[in-house]
């Protein structure tokens, strides 16, 4: 087991270390000069710009940029944002909470939902229920993400205004609130984009559990069960649940990269402060450093994502644990 | 599975008049949902085709660009138009043409070089394997909406087949993992081994024996991965790096209203309406398909 | 006059000693609350570049003097003391030596003294820093402080708008807060994130992509401003500010677009209203070839062909169909608010047959089925390049491209992001590109972007190479005029000789519209900058809402939250 972790540790590392360059590699091939993205200006002279480059080592080749890069990746630093003027460092991780509280909201929320309606169609399969939610969650799966927040926001913050615009605090009088209405604030802001990113995602855990579910169904033991008189409601939740929560887990990891890039779109159309925000933000200024951080610090929830999810099978998995 | 596939070969080997194509599409065609989403795909392909017939404007035109602009839908403009007095309709039935076009394209080349990829890789086996799936373990972790970012930031200036390019080749990392697991059970598979003791040689075997038992797997990936590109692609186009302006594809025309989007509704709502009915589609028949193959 | 002045100073300091409290305030307090599209790029004055920042700056930090609601830049006339209480002109007029006012203080309670004044122009001066306002500040060659009061700046030449030059571009940065910091650290610096300026309102809280709060400055020499409490609410988008405005969570709203209007006047409590403003937008051709900048354009280089291309399109329709009537067809590379310009300049009209029978003489003719013209085999095809993040130049750029091709000529519209174009245009690597200048209030910007100076140069800004020494003459005579007459006799020369050669498509002249809370009473939106009299707008005591009533500190207000929400 521990030589297991060990490995799939170092996996990970690897994988980091490859995507850094990758997208290294990628974005500095760009032709563009972030700094003149502020100019609208007539009396701005070529040499303040040159003073400019100069000043962020713009000038230096793309291989010194690189050494430089990865020497301060090495000690935790992600390089200077000058969009924000601002470490990208500080940047992300002032980011990352928001985006890291929006997809653990909406994790809890879709695997729950996702299963509930999974339990539901497989305790009534063939009816009408079941058709009905096979369809709606095949829509809810169909659906880009940005359209849904698109229309969500349409709804719930134009026609009928229930929800705030974007953003994660009240930006006029969150600072003059007290303790129980900063929380509130913040629920009221939190509430229609993880609604709408828990909705995306549910439905490909109720469709992936559903399936599951049907799979294991048959099963000797519940054959056994059944015929020990259970109803089809108590085989359901102490026999085949049980079994099929171990896929559950897999699909836990599988399922980051798609949280991640729907809360991409989601915090965008909302103004959700995270770290999609950010990124996406920065390309429109050519912010490379960001983007770039932005790009590993992605892969790199992701990559912690699929390992915390394979140590987790590790462990409930009897079969696997003795490995 | 392995058992599965091993079977299922075996039938192909048994019974080589009828391919597993056929196979497929004879045993989806029992579903009577596949059967609907076979027909209203192909109903949107044909509007596709033939959009210059069945466009009742010319997409590009701007009739007036004053008293014709930002209106709402009516019996001579049933989608309305945009702010350049455009016919979103028309836009829309073009739309379909160069959004389904970009999808099949790109999944035309994530195919070719995920076989490629999981098939060397399978059949090499060892230090070579290894390496290339730690590659493709890296590939994998960077989510492919992000990686597509980092790519058209650096080159915005794309053009239609370069974006197509781009596409294709963030798309193939999944099915070149799948393939090579086909190969790698297949490798040591009764009936090529006996191939190869017949002296068949590698390419021989690869092409006449290995190659026919992953069309089910690419038949699966080529629809699903269809409707992946087309969600990306409007994706893309919504922030603004996708397709170039002039042209019209679903995700663009959101992008066209987005900056009105309470005023303009029809804007994002017809386009949005037909691409999620057309992934919806295909993601009905992609799963018969994956039915169809693992249970007999 | 300069005692007159000071009585009037006088009088705003009683003034404040009567509202600085907000217990006893008749007129003081409440809240504005702005919505706007983005973060400030740096809170400093001297290298700020984004307009969010320069809003902040201009409450925080205060100049020398201020100009005059009529944007007069000759001389001091028009202009009102700020810092300097009053100033004593030089007999040559080479140097003007500024009183600073003692009542003057800095936010943290420092005087503000005459090196602070050194200290900002010979910081902004030095090439460290990397200053965009450096270029604007060639003619002064120092600044010396006789005494702690009194800073005189010195010319290098006798200008009409060297007074503008010495006291517009710059408001006055503290010494004993940037000093100790090496001027490349300072944009990275803490200071830079709480600046202490001292102006009406001064620094409360930044959180970037959230909110900039303000609270006003009681003890200031001039007078607490009328509103205690100034919050920009960043949005990331047109449409959240918009929406954030229109559901009452903010209070001003600086750009609506036409289609907004209506939306506005749904609501009974929002008012709108517009101003002039120093901004213009065209289509600029290059007239050197991009790949040989030796020769002339192949398409361009050809004045008659760049005036048919202007006379083939209906720029007062696609003026109205991107903004209705919020703006008008640009007059030449010039705005109707600078006093120097006549609203009647003569134009190149629209005319589409005229158009067409031009380029037929011009030898190109249709040739091919799409009616497109060709000559020896050449099409006439141009890229017109806009940037992607402007959803007004991307419209304008794809109805011009529908209008020419009316005339047989091909367009193809190219969205490039910002920084991609602005290299395209520095190097002169574009056909055509759809441009925006938002000038100063000093009408001599037009030299660097369309004369020969800002052509030769590569760091110049004239991206089309347009050259035409009549023209530059023109402009120099105009800017050397100490005669207001003369002055705009010259300009008037100027424009039309760049008219009529035609190195661009003079589109619009934006007339920006603000949207406003009807209990704000807003004083004149001054065309350089709307924000300039905030300090004077006010909010009616008896028209407050909750938000105008919260206190200056962070304590709790429980009666504004509409405890809704079933989360």
């Amino acid at each position: 087991m521990l030589r297991y972790i060990a490995r799939r540790l170092a996996q990970a590392a690897v994988i980091v270390v490859i995507v850094a360059t990758i997208t290294f590699v990628l974005i500095h091939l760009a032709p563009g000069d972030p700094f003149s993205a502020v100019m609208d200006n007539p009396n701005v002279s070529e040499k303040v710009r040159e003073t400019l480059r100069a000043q962020y080592g713009l000038d230096r080749p793309v291989p010194e940029q690189f050494v430089k890069y990865v020497n301060s990746l090495a000690h935790g630093e992600l390089g200077w944002s000058f969009s924000h003027d601002r470490t990208v460092r500080e940047v992300l991780g002032r980011a990352l909470p928001n985006t890291l509280l929006l997809m653990g909201v909406a994790l809890v929320g879709s695997f729950s939902l996702g299963i509930l309606i999974a339990l539901i169609q497989v305790a009534r399969r063939g009816s009408i229920t079941d058709h009905a939610l096979s369809g709606l969650t095949l829509f809810f799966f169909s659906m880009p993400d940005f359209w849904f927040a698109i229309l969500a926001l349409l709804a719930f913050t134009y026609w009928v205004p229930i929800f705030p615009v974007g953003g994660a605090v009240d930006p006029v009088m969150h600072e003059y609130m007290g303790f129980g209405a900063r929380i509130l604030d913040r629920l009221r802001h939190l509430a229609l984009p993880a609604i709408a990113l828990t909705l995306l995602a549910s439905a490909s855990v109720a469709r992936y559990q559903r399936a599951a579910l049907l799979d294991v169904l048959p099963a000797d033991y519940i054959r056994t069960a059944r015929l020990k008189g259970l109803t089809e409601r108590e085989i359901l939740r102490r026999h085949a649940l049980r079994n099929a929560l171990l896929p559950i887990i897999s699909l836990i990891g599988l399922s980051f990269p798609a949280l991640l890039t729907g809360a991409f779109f989601i915090e965008k159309i909302f103004a959700w402060p995270g770290m999609g925000y950010a990124v996406v933000n920065a390309i429109a200024t050519r912010d490379y450093p960001l983007v770039v951080g932005g790009v590993i610090i992605g892969s790199i929830m992701v990559t912690v994502g699929s390992l915390l999810a394979d140590l987790l099978y590790a462990w409930a998995d009897p079969r696997l644990r003795s490995h | 599975m392995p058992g599965q596939t091993q079977d299922s070969a075996a039938t192909s080997v048994a019974r080589p008049r009828e391919s597993p194509l056929a196979i497929g599409v004879r045993r989806i065609l029992r579903k009577p949902s596949s059967r609907v989403a076979l027909f209203v795909l192909g109903v949107i392909v044909l509007v596709g085709i033939l959009a210059p017939l069945i466009a009742p404007y010319d997409p590009a035109a701007q009739p007036d660009i004053v008293a014709l602009k930002d209106l709402p839908p009516s019996l001579a403009h049933p989608f309305g138009t945009d702010p350049y007095s455009r016919d979103v309709l028309s836009r829309v039935i073009y739309g379909a043409r160069l959004s389904l076009m970009i999808g099949v394209l790109a999944t035309i080349v994530s195919l070719t070089l995920g076989v490629a990829y999981g098939a060397i890789s399978g059949y090499a086996g060892g230090v070579v394997d290894a390496l290339m799936m730690r590659l493709l373990d890296a590939f994998l972790s960077i989510p492919r909406l992000l990686l597509l970012l980092g790519v058209l930031v650096a080159w915005p200036r794309l053009s239609i087949g370069a974006l197509v390019l781009f596409l294709g080749l963030t798309g193939w990392f999944g099915l070149s993992r799948i393939v090579r697991g086909q190969v790698l059970a297949l490798k040591h598979a009764e009936f090529v081994t006996a191939a190869r003791a017949l002296g068949a040689s590698r390419r021989r075997i690869l092409g006449r024996h290995v190659l026919p038992n992953l069309v089910s797997p690419i038949v699966v990936a080529a629809t699903l991965g269809v409707a992946h590109v087309i969600v990306l692609e409007a994706g893309l186009s919504y922030l603004g790096i996708g397709v170039p302006q002039p042209l019209a594809s679903w995700g663009n025309i959101i992008q066209d209203g987005s900056d009105q989007i309470a005023t303009l509704w029809w804007m994002a709502l017809f386009p949005g309406l037909l691409m999620v009915l057309t992934v919806m589609m295909l993601n009905i028949l992609g799963e018969a398909l994956r039915d169809a193959y693992e249970r007999r | 006059m300069a005692a007159m002045r000071y009585a009037g100073l006088l009088c705003a300091l009683f003034a404040c000693g009567c509202v600085g409290t907000e217990s006893s305030a008749g007129n003081a307090g409440g809240t504005l609350a702005i919505s706007t599209g983005g973060d400030p790029d740096v809170l400093i004055p001297s290298l700020l570049q984004s307009v969010q920042a320069a809003q902040i700056a201009d409450m925080v930090y205060d100049r020398l003097a201020d100009i005059g609601d009529s944007l007069n830049i000759l001389n001091d006339k028009g202009f009102t003391p700020r810092l300097a209480d009053h100033w004593i002109w030089s007999a040559d007029s080479l140097s003007i030596a500024f009183h600073i006012n003692p009542n003057a203080k800095w936010h943290d309670g420092f005087p503000v003294r005459s090196s602070d004044v050194r200290f900002t122009i010979a910081s902004t001066k030095d090439s460290a820093l990397g200053s965009p306002a450096a270029p604007l500040l060639t003619n002064i060659d120092s600044v010396t402080t006789p005494d702690s009061a009194t800073a005189t700046y010195w010319f290098h030449a006798r200008s009409p708008q060297q007074f503008y030059d010495a006291v517009y571009q710059l408001p006055i940065m503290p010494e004993h807060v940037w000093k100790d910091i090496a001027l490349t650290g300072w944009r990275a610096s803490d200071a830079a994130k709480r600046p202490i300026g001292s102006g009406q309102y001064r620094f409360v809280r930044w959180i970037p992509g959230a909110a900039v709060e303000l609270a006003a400055d009681t003890a200031n020499y001039r007078g607490a401003p009328k509103i205690s409490r100034l919050i920009w609410s960043i949005a990331p988008d047109f449409n959240t500010a918009l929406t954030r405005f229109l559901s009452g969570e903010t209070d001003f709203f600086e750009q609506l677009r036409p289609e907004n209007i209506a939306e506005v006047r749904k609501h009974p409590e929002l008012r709108t209203r517009q101003y002039h403003a120093l901004l213009y937008l065209f289509a600029q051709f290059n007239l050197r070839d991009p790949a040989n900048r030796a020769r002339p354009h192949p398409i361009f280089g050809n004045r008659e062909l760049r005036r048919a291309l202007t006379m083939a399109t209906d720029r007062a329709t696609i003026v109205r169909s991107v903004y209705d009537t919020l703006a008008l067809p640009a007059l030449g590379p010039t705005v109707r608010a600078y006093p120097t310009t006549d609203p009647n300049l003569r134009q190149i009209p629209f005319d589409l047959p005229g158009a067409r029978k031009l380029l037929d003489s011009l030898g190109w003719r249709a040739a091919d089925t799409n009616g497109i013209r060709s000559r020896n085999g050449r099409p006439l095809q141009f890229t017109l390049s806009v940037p992607s993040t402007s959803k007004v130049r991307v419209r304008l750029a794809v109805v011009l491209q529908e209008e020419l091709r009316k005339a047989g000529v091909k367009v193809d519209v190219e969205q490039l992001d910002f920084p991609v174009l602005v290299e395209k245009e520095r190097k002169r690597a574009f056909d055509a590109a759809i441009g925006q200048w938002s000038t100063q209030p000093s009408p001599g910007a037009v030299r660097g972007s369309w004369g020969t100076a800002g052509s030769r140069t590569a760091s110049g800004n004239n991206y089309g190479s347009y050259e035409n020494p009549v023209f530059d003459a023109y402009v120099d005579s105009a800017l050397s005029s100490f005669d207001h007459v003369q002055r705009k006799a010259y300009f008037t020369k100027a424009y039309e000789t760049i008219i009529q050669d035609a190195p661009a498509i003079w589109l619009a002249e934006p007339i920006p519209t603000v949207g406003y809370h009807s209990r704000l009473q807003l004083v004149t939106l001054r065309p350089d900058a709307w924000w300039a009299h905030i300090p004077e707008w006010s909010i009616p005591a008896d028209k407050r809402i909750p938000r105008d009533k919260a206190p200056a500190s962070t304590a709790a207000s429980p009666a504004q939250t509409p405890g809704q929400k079933t989360q």
